[in-house]
C-alpha cells in the first residue's frame, strides 16, 4: 500500500465508477417506472460499444472526418442506436407483460439478455474480437497534474458522464415529461388515471436509460480498447445493478453515487493489494448497506429490495 | 535437485533476422535429470482401462479446439492445421489401407465445455487419440478423460509444466512453461538488461500462474530482482489501471505479462494512460495480431516468446507456410496452426509406424516418436510426453510481429514443487 498513489487511485476509481453510474441510471430509472430489473441493461451497453466500433471503422477507413468530429457522432451512433433497440425491447418483450405478474417479466428480461448475448454469438462467433483501434482516439495523450497522469480520454469520459448526468437530473426535475416520469414512478396506476400517458413515460425511460448504457459502452470500449464480444456486457451490468441497488434502486442520485462508490471500492481493494477481491468487495458494501439500510443509500424504506 | 540440471541445444536451423545463439552457456551444469527426456518422469503412469479400438474403413482422431470464445483466432489455426495434416496423410495413401476421420468439437474456450467435448470425443465417437487444446487450463480437464479412457492426448500449446505429469497418456507438441518461463528471463536480463522487473498474472488462467512463477524463479536466479507482482482476473473487468499505478509506484525497469493478448492488449493500453513508460514482455500467449489492435501505442515495440514464425527460412517453414496459404488462402495467423499440423503429425507419425488399431497401444506408440521434422522444430517425445524445441522471441511491430532472436532449448528445473 502506497498512500503516495492514493490521489491517482481515486481518479482511476472515479473513472471505473463514472461508467458504472452511467449504467446504473438505466437500471435505476426502469426500475423506478416500472417496477422491473431489466437484466438487459447490461447488453444494450455491449451492443452501443458495437455501435461505436462499427462507426469508427466505416469512417476511419475513409480519413474523411475531422477526428473529434468522429467521436462524437460515435457516440451519438452508440446512443441513438442502443435508444432505438431499447424501444424495440419493450414494445416487442416488455409491454405485453405489463399486467403480468413481476416474475414473469423480470424471467422474461433474464430471456432478453439471453438473446443479445447468443444472437451477438451467433453472429460474431467465428471472427476475431475486434477493438476500436488507438488512432481513433485522438484524446489520448497524458495530462501530468500535481504527481496525477490521467489521459485527455479519461477527462472526457467523466466531463460526458457529468454533462449526462446533470441534462438527466435537468429533465426529471424540471420538464413536464420529466414530472410525469416521477408521477408514474409513485403511483402507476393513479397516474394513469390522471390523464399521464404511461406508454410515453415508459417510452421515454427505456429511450434514456438505454442511450446512457450505449454512452457508457461508447466510451469505455474507445478509452480501454477493450476487444469486443457479445459477452462483455456482463459483468458491468452486474455491478452497476449492484450499484443501484446500493444507492436504493429507483432513485437517481443514488445510482450515481452507487457507481462511483463501487468503482472507488474496487480500485482500493486493489491499491491495498487484495486484487483478488476486487469482485467481492462490490458485494461485501452491498450486503452491509443493505443491513442498516434496507432500502439503499437513498432509497425509500418502503422500497425494500 | 539441481536448478539447472543441463544445458542443451537442439539442432537449431538458421532463421532470418535472427541472431542465433550457441545456448549452452548456462551456468549451474548438471546433477542429473530429464535432460534428453531419457529418465522416466514421476507420476506418469500408464492408463488401465480397455481404451477404444478402430472399427470399419477409418481410423477416427478427435480434435478439440477453441473455435469460439476468446481464444477464437488460436483454435481456428490449430483446426485448419490439424486438417491439412490429416488431408496430407490421406492422400498419401493413410495407414493399412486405412484413411484417417478427424473429428473436430468446439470447446467454446472453456474448460468445462472442453471436458464435455473430449468426453464426446472418447465416450461416443471413439476416437483413437484426442489432439488440443491451445490453453493450458481446457487441456487439463480434457486430458484427465483421456487418460481415464486410455486414450493418448497430444496437446497443441497447453504449456504449463505440470500438464504431462498428470499421466502416461498424456503428451503435446509445444514446449513448456518451465522452458519458456526461463527463456524469457534469460531474455530479459541478458538482452534487454532488465534488473528489477514486475510481473501481471491472470490468476484464472492455469497457464498464466504457472509462467508467472517459472518466470520468476528463473529470472532472480539470473541476478535480477521480482519488484512486485500484481494479479487480475480475466473474463470480464477490462480495467487495469489500479494495479498499474501499483506497480509504477515501486519503479520496476520492465513487466513481464504472463497473460493471454485478450488482457495483455488493454494493459499496454493502460498502461500508458498511468505512465508506466517500461518494456513490457511476456510469453507464447501474446500470439495474436489482436493484441496490436487492442494494445495500439502501448504494445509496439515489446517483446514475447513463440514457437516459430512463418518468416523462417527452415523448408519445413515454408513448406507448411505454403501449404497452408494454399488450402485456406491466408497464412496462418498464429502459431497454433503449426503446432496444430505438428501436433496432429505426431499421432499420424505413431500411428503409421505402430500399425495400431487401438488406443492403448497408440499411447506407446507415441511416446516413441523420436526426431520427427516438426514446423516448429524437431520433436522426440520423451519420456516426461513433452516435445524439446527451441523457442523464437518476437517484437511487436504496427502491423505483424518481427521474429529478433532464437533461444536454444535449455533444461530449467523448478525447485519448487
Amino acid at each position: 500500500m502506497d498512500w503516495g498513489q492514493l490521489p491517482q487511485q481515486l481518479v482511476n476509481g472515479v473513472q471505473l465508477g463514472a461508467v458504472y453510474a452511467l449504467i446504473a441510471l438505466g437500471y435505476t430509472m426502469v426500475y423506478g417506472v416500472l417496477r422491473l430489473i431489466n437484466f438487459a441493461h447490461g447488453d444494450i451497453y455491449m451492443v452501443g460499444a458495437y455501435f461505436a466500433y462499427y462507426t469508427a471503422m466505416v469512417w476511419f477507413n475513409r480519413m474523411t472526418m475531422n477526428p473529434y468530429v468522429m467521436l462524437i457522432a460515435m457516440l451519438l451512433i452508440a446512443m441513438v442506436g442502443c435508444a432505438i433497440l431499447g424501444v424495440i425491447i419493450e414494445r416487442l418483450a416488455y409491454r405485453p407483460l405489463r399486467n403480468a405478474p413481476r416474475i414473469s417479466v423480470l424471467i422474461t428480461a433474464v430471456g432478453v439478455s439471453l438473446f443479445l448475448e447468443y444472437t451477438g454469438r451467433l453472429i460474431f462467433q467465428t471472427s476475431p474480437q475486434p477493438s476500436i483501434v488507438e488512432e481513433v482516439n485522438v484524446l489520448a495523450k497524458p495530462i501530468h497534474f500535481a504527481g496525477i497522469t490521467i489521459q485527455q480520454s479519461q477527462l472526457a469520459v467523466l466531463g460526458v458522464t457529468l454533462v449526462l448526468m446533470t441534462g438527466l437530473w435537468i429533465f426529471v426535475t424540471k420538464t413536464t415529461m420529466g414530472r410525469a416520469m416521477r408521477a408514474v414512478s409513485h403511483d402507476f396506476a393513479t397516474a394513469s388515471l390522471m390523464g399521464v400517458n404511461v406508454d410515453r413515460v415508459v417510452v421515454v425511460t427505456f429511450v434514456i436509460g438505454s442511450s446512457l448504457a450505449g454512452a457508457a459502452g461508447m466510451m469505455n470500449a474507445t478509452a480501454f480498447g477493450q476487444p469486443l464480444q457479445p459477452f462483455i456486457g456482463l459483468i458491468p451490468g452486474v455491478k452497476a445493478f449492484v450499484a443501484a441497488v446500493l444507492g436504493g434502486i429507483g432513485n437517481i442520485p443514488g445510482a450515481v453515487v452507487g457507481g462511483l462508490i463501487m468503482g472507488c471500492a474496487e480500485v482500493l481493494v486493489v491499491w491495498a493489494g487484495y486484487a483478488g477481491y476486487r469482485d467481492a468487495v462490490a458485494f461485501v458494501i452491498l450486503i452491509v448497506i443493505l443491513l442498516f439500510r434496507p432500502g439503499g443509500l437513498f432509497g425509500s424504506t418502503a422500497d425494500k429490495v | 535437485m539441481s536448478l539447472f540440471s543441463a544445458a542443451m541445444a537442439l539442432s537449431l536451423a538458421a532463421c532470418s533476422g535472427c541472431s542465433g545463439g550457441g545456448g549452452t552457456d548456462n551456468p549451474a551444469p548438471s546433477g542429473g535429470g530429464a535432460a534428453g527426456g531419457t529418465a522416466a518422469a514421476p507420476g506418469r503412469e500408464l492408463p488401465t482401462a480397455e481404451g477404444n479400438k478402430a472399427e470399419g474403413d477409418t481410423i477416427k482422431i478427435g480434435l478439440i479446439s477453441s473455435l469460439s470464445g476468446d481464444n477464437q483466432p488460436w483454435g481456428e489455426d490449430s483446426k485448419n492445421g490439424a486438417q491439412l495434416a490429416v488431408d496430407e496423410f490421406n492422400a498419401a495413401g493413410g495407414v493399412n489401407g486405412k484413411m484417417i476421420e478427424l473429428k473436430v468439437e468446439d470447446t467454446a474456450s472453456k474448460p468445462e465445455s472442453g471436458k464435455s467435448a473430449t468426453e464426446k470425443l472418447v465416450g461416443e465417437d471413439k476416437v483413437l487419440a484426442v489432439i488440443g487444446e491451445v490453453a493450458s487450463g481446457i487441456t487439463i480437464p480434457a486430458a484427465q478423460v483421456c487418460q481415464e479412457n486410455s486414450v493418448p492426448i497430444v496437446a497443441v500449446g497447453a504449456t504449463r509444466v505440470d500438464i504431462t505429469q498428470k499421466g502416461g497418456a498424456i503428451f503435446r507438441a509445444c514446449f513448456t512453461d518451465n522452458f519458456q518461463g526461463a527463456a524469457m528471463a534469460k531474455f530479459a536480463y541478458e538482452d534487454l538488461k532488465l534488473r528489477n522487473v514486475a510481473v501481471m498474472t491472470d490468476r484464472k488462467l492455469p497457464y498464466s500462474t504457472g509462467l508467472s512463477d517459472v518466470f520468476k524463479e528463473a529470472f532472480e536466479f539470473f541476478g535480477g530482482k521480482i519488484a512486485t507482482e500484481e494479479f487480475y482476473e480475466s473474463g470480464g473487468n477490462m480495467d487495469f489501471k489500479a494495479q498499474l499505478t501499483n506497480i509504477k509506484s515501486k519503479n520496476p525497469d520492465g513487466m513481464f505479462c504472463s497473460g493471454y493478448f485478450t488482457e495483455v492488449g488493454p494493459i499496454a493500453r493502460q498502461r500508458e494512460q498511468v505512465g508506466l513508460n517500461v518494456p513490457m514482455f511476456g510469453g507464447d500467449g501474446w500470439d495474436s495480431t489482436q493484441l496490436i489492435n487492442s494494445g495500439g501505442t502501448g504494445i509496439q515495440g515489446q517483446y514475447f516468446l513463440n514457437h516459430y514464425h512463418n518468416s523462417e527460412q527452415r523448408a519445413e517453414v515454408q513448406d507448411f507456410v505454403k501449404k497452408f496459404q494454399a488450402k485456406y488462402n491466408h497464412p496462418p495467423a498464429t502459431a497454433m496452426g503449426a503446432l496444430g499440423y505438428d501436433a496432429t503429425n505426431v499421432v499420424l507419425t505413431a500411428l503409421k509406424a505402430s500399425g495400431a488399431t487401438d488406443s492403448k497401444s497408440l499411447i506407446t506408440a507415441i511416446a516413441g516418436v523420436k526426431d520427427m521434422k516438426g514446423v516448429s522444430g524437431s520433436i522426440t517425445i520423451g519420456a516426461d510426453g513433452n516435445a524439446q524445441k527451441p523457442a523464437l522471441v518476437l517484437q511487436v511491430g504496427k502491423t505483424e510481429f518481427k521474429p529478433v532472436k532464437q533461444i536454444p532449448f535449455f533444461v530449467f528445473e523448478s525447485k519448487k514443487k
